[in-house]
C-alpha cells in the first residue's frame, strides 16, 4: 500500500475503512447521478405526458412505483425529479460553502469589528427561523430554480463561518503561522496558502453534511406549492395530497422515499468523510446541527 | 454582574432581534418586483385616480422612511394589515389559529422532553451500548427524513391500511363542542410525527451532558463514598445533567413549529402551519409576511424564556 499514499489513496482507503453506510450512500447517490444524466435515454418520450386510461395504477412489474393520477409513470418522474434535487443541492450546497469559507475566514483572520460584524449577522440568520424566511422570500420573488437556491445557499451558511471560524482561530496560535506572519508574509498568502489548505477536509465534512438540509428545504418549498421545476419530488407530493386518500399510497410514498434516500446517502457519505479524515471526531456522535446549535450558547 | 443585568441582555437581544425580524419583513415586502404595489397594477380596470386613493388609503404615497415608521407603529398596535383572502385583519387571522398549534405544539414539546430525557439517561449509563447504538442511528436516520413524508407514511399504516385513527383534522365534523378523546384521536398521528422526528435527537443532548457529568470529581468521590449506582444517578448526577438540556427546550421549540409547517398541512391541523399553506397558494402577502413575523418573534421569546429560567437553576452561572 506504499505507493498508493497519495492524497487519493489516503481517502479511498479510509473510506473503505469506514462504515459500510458511506459505500451504500456513495453507490445510491451514483446511481441518481447517472439516472438524472441519462434520464432522456432511460425513459424516452415525454415523461408528463398525461394517459388517463393509466390513472393510479398500483405498482407493478411494468411501473414498478406506479403510475399518478394522470396515468404518468412515477419512476421516469422521480428520475427526471432528481435533477432538480441534485442540481439544487451542489449548487444551494456550493454557494453556503463558499460564503461559510469567506466570512469565517475573515472573521478568524482579521477579528475586531469584522469578527464582531459577522458573528453578529451569523447569530441573528441562526436565530430566526429559516423555513418561513425562505418561504416568504421565494413566494415574493418567484420560485425560480435561480432564486430557489440562492436563498437556500444564502440562508444556511452560518453553521460553516462558525466552524472555519474555530478552525482558523486555532490554526493562528500555530507556530508555522506565527513564523510566517512575523516573516512578513500577506494577509492572502497566509489565508489561502495555509488556512485554507488545512481546512479542506472540515470543509469538506460539513458541506456534505449540510446538504440534507439543502434537500429537506427544498422539497418543503415545493411540497408547499413554491416548486421551480413542474417535475420536482416535492411538488410531486404536493400534487398528490388530493389522490393518495383515494388509497393510492404510492403517490405519496415513492416520490417521499427519494427524498429521504437522497438526504440520508449524503448524511451517511458526510459521516464517512468524518471517520475516514479525522478519526479523533469519531466519539462524537450528535448530528451536527444540533452540535452547532449547542455551541451557539 | 448580576442575574438582573443578565436578564437584561438577554431582553435587549430578544427586542432587537425581534426588530430585525420587522426590519427584514419590510424590507422583502418592498425589493418585491414592483413592490407592495404590484397587485394593483396589473388590475387593468384600476383607473389611476383610483390608484392614487387606494395608495392614499395605505400610506403608499408617503416616503419610504415615514412607510417604514408607520409599519412598526402598526406592528405595535396590532395593524398587521389586511389580509387579501379573507379581509380581515391578519393580526385576527392568526391570532384565531394560535390556539390550534398550540394544541399541537405543548403535547408534543412535553411528550418529546419527557421521553428524550428517558433514552438519553439510560443510554448514558452504558455507553455504546446496544440501546444507546440504535439511538443514535435512530437520530441521523430522522435526521434526513422529511417531516411531511412521515406524516404521509403514518397516515397510509393508521387511516388508510388499518382504519383505527382519523386522517386528518384537529375534531370530528360531528364534536359540537370540545371533546377530549376526541381531540386525543386526531392528536395521535401529527404528534407522532413531530416526536419521532425529533426526540432522538434530544436524547443525544441529554446523553452527552450526563456523560460529561458522570466523568466529573463529585460522582468519583459519591462512587468511592459507596453509594448505589442509583443514589448516584437520580441525587447527583440528574440534576447537574439536565441542566444545560433547560436551553435546548428553546431550539426545539422552533424545530417542532417548523416541522408542524409541514405535518399540519399533511394532517389538515387547523394551526398556524395550514394557514400558511393555504395563504401560499392564495398569494395572501399579507398573511404571509405576519406569519414569519409571528414564527419568529415565537422563537425568539422561548429562547429568551430558557435562557431566563437557566440562570434562575443554575446558581454557577457567570452571566457573561
Amino acid at each position: 500500500m506504499t505507493e498508493r499514499s497519495g492524497r487519493s489513496g489516503r481517502w479511498l482507503r479510509g473510506l473503505r475503512r469506514a462504515n459500510r453506510g458511506a459505500l451504500i450512500g456513495i453507490a445510491f447517490l451514483i446511481a441518481l447521478i447517472f439516472g438524472a444524466v441519462f434520464a432522456n435515454y432511460l425513459f424516452p418520450g415525454d415523461p408528463e405526458l398525461a394517459d388517463t386510461s393509466k390513472d393510479r395504477f398500483p405498482p407493478s412489474l411494468t411501473y414498478p412505483f406506479g403510475t399518478d393520477y394522470l396515468g404518468r409513470d412515477q419512476l421516469a418522474l422521480i428520475t427526471y425529479g432528481a435533477r432538480v434535487s441534485l442540481i439544487v443541492a451542489f449548487v444551494a450546497g456550493a454557494i453556503l460553502a463558499i460564503v461559510g469559507i469567506i466570512t469565517g475566514l475573515m472573521a478568524g483572520y482579521f477579528g475586531g469589528k469584522i469578527d464582531g460584524l459577522i458573528m453578529r449577522t451569523a447569530d441573528v440568520f441562526l436565530t430566526i427561523p429559516t423555513l418561513p424566511l425562505i418561504l416568504v422570500v421565494v413566494m415574493v420573488m418567484g420560485p425560480s430554480l435561480v432564486n430557489v437556491m440562492l436563498i437556500i445557499g444564502l440562508t444556511n451558511w452560518p453553521s460553516m463561518t462558525r466552524i472555519v471560524r474555530a478552525d482558523t482561530l486555532t490554526l493562528m496560535k500555530r507556530e508555522f503561522i506565527e513564523i510566517e506572519t512575523v516573516m512578513g508574509a500577506s494577509p492572502l498568502r497566509i489565508i489561502f496558502k495555509h488556512l485554507l489548505p488545512n481546512q479542506i477536509s472540515t470543509i469538506l465534512v460539513y458541506t456534505s453534511l449540510s446538504i440534507p438540509v439543502v434537500i429537506l428545504t427544498e422539497a418543503a418549498l415545493e411540497f408547499l406549492g413554491l416548486a421551480p421545476m413542474s417535475v420536482s419530488w416535492g411538488f410531486m407530493l404536493n400534487m398528490a395530497m388530493n389522490y393518495w386518500i383515494t388509497g393510492a399510497w404510492w403517490l405519496t410514498f415513492f416520490p417521499g422515499l427519494a427524498i429521504f434516500s437522497t438526504s440520508l446517502s449524503f448524511y451517511l457519505v458526510s459521516e464517512g468523510l468524518k471517520e475516514a479524515l479525522s478519526p479523533k471526531l469519531k466519539r462524537k456522535r450528535e448530528s451536527w446541527s444540533i452540535q452547532l446549535a449547542a455551541k451557539r450558547k | 454582574m448580576g442575574l438582573g443585568s443578565y436578564i437584561g441582555r438577554r431582553l435587549t437581544i430578544a427586542v432587537g432581534l425581534i426588530f430585525v425580524v420587522a426590519t427584514l419583513n419590510f424590507a422583502i415586502l418592498h425589493i418585491a418586483p414592483g413592490g407592495p404595489e404590484a397587485v394593483l397594477l396589473q388590475n387593468p380596470r384600476i383607473t389611476p385616480q383610483a390608484r392614487v386613493l387606494i395608495l392614499k388609503s395605505f400610506g403608499l404615497d408617503k416616503p419610504l422612511h415615514e412607510q417604514y415608521l408607520l409599519y412598526l407603529k402598526g406592528l405595535l398596535t396590532g395593524n398587521w394589515g389586511t389580509s387579501y383572502f379573507y379581509l380581515q385583519p391578519s393580526f385576527d387571522v392568526i391570532a384565531q389559529r394560535i390556539p390550534a398549534t398550540l394544541l399541537l405544539m405543548i403535547p408534543t414539546l412535553l411528550l418529546t422532553i419527557s421521553l428524550g430525557v428517558l433514552l438519553g439517561v439510560f443510554s448514558s449509563r452504558k455507553p455504546f451500548s446496544l440501546l444507546d447504538r440504535a439511538i443514535s442511528s435512530f437520530a441521523f436516520f430522522f435526521y434526513s427524513m422529511p417531516a411531511f413524508w412521515l406524516g404521509f407514511v403514518l397516515l397510509t399504516i393508521f387511516a388508510l391500511f388499518f382504519r383505527v385513527l382519523p386522517a386528518g383534522g384537529m375534531t370530528s365534523v360531528t364534536a359540537t363542542t370540545f371533546n377530549f378523546f376526541d381531540y386525543a384521536r386526531h392528536l395521535v398521528l401529527p404528534m407522532m410525527t413531530l416526536t419521532l422526528i425529533n426526540v432522538a435527537n434530544f436524547a443525544l443532548l441529554v446523553r452527552s451532558s450526563m456523560i460529561e457529568v458522570l466523568d466529573q470529581n463529585y460522582i468519583v468521590t459519591a462512587r468511592g463514598k459507596g453509594l448505589t449506582e442509583q443514589m448516584i444517578l437520580y441525587r447527583h448526577a440528574l440534576r447537574n445533567g439536565l441542566l444545560p438540556t433547560v436551553t435546548m427546550i428553546g431550539l426545539f421549540v422552533g424545530f417542532i413549529l417548523q416541522g408542524a409547517m409541514l405535518t399540519e398541512t399533511v394532517f389538515s391541523w387547523p394551526g398556524l402551519g395550514l394557514l400558511t399553506f393555504d395563504s401560499i397558494f392564495r398569494r395572501d402577502y399579507p398573511i404571509v409576511l405576519s406569519l414569519l413575523f409571528i414564527f419568529s418573534t415565537m422563537i425568539i421569546l422561548s429562547n429568551l424564556i430558557t435562557d431566563i429560567i437557566y440562570g434562575f437553576l443554575d446558581p454557577r452561572i457567570t452571566y457573561d
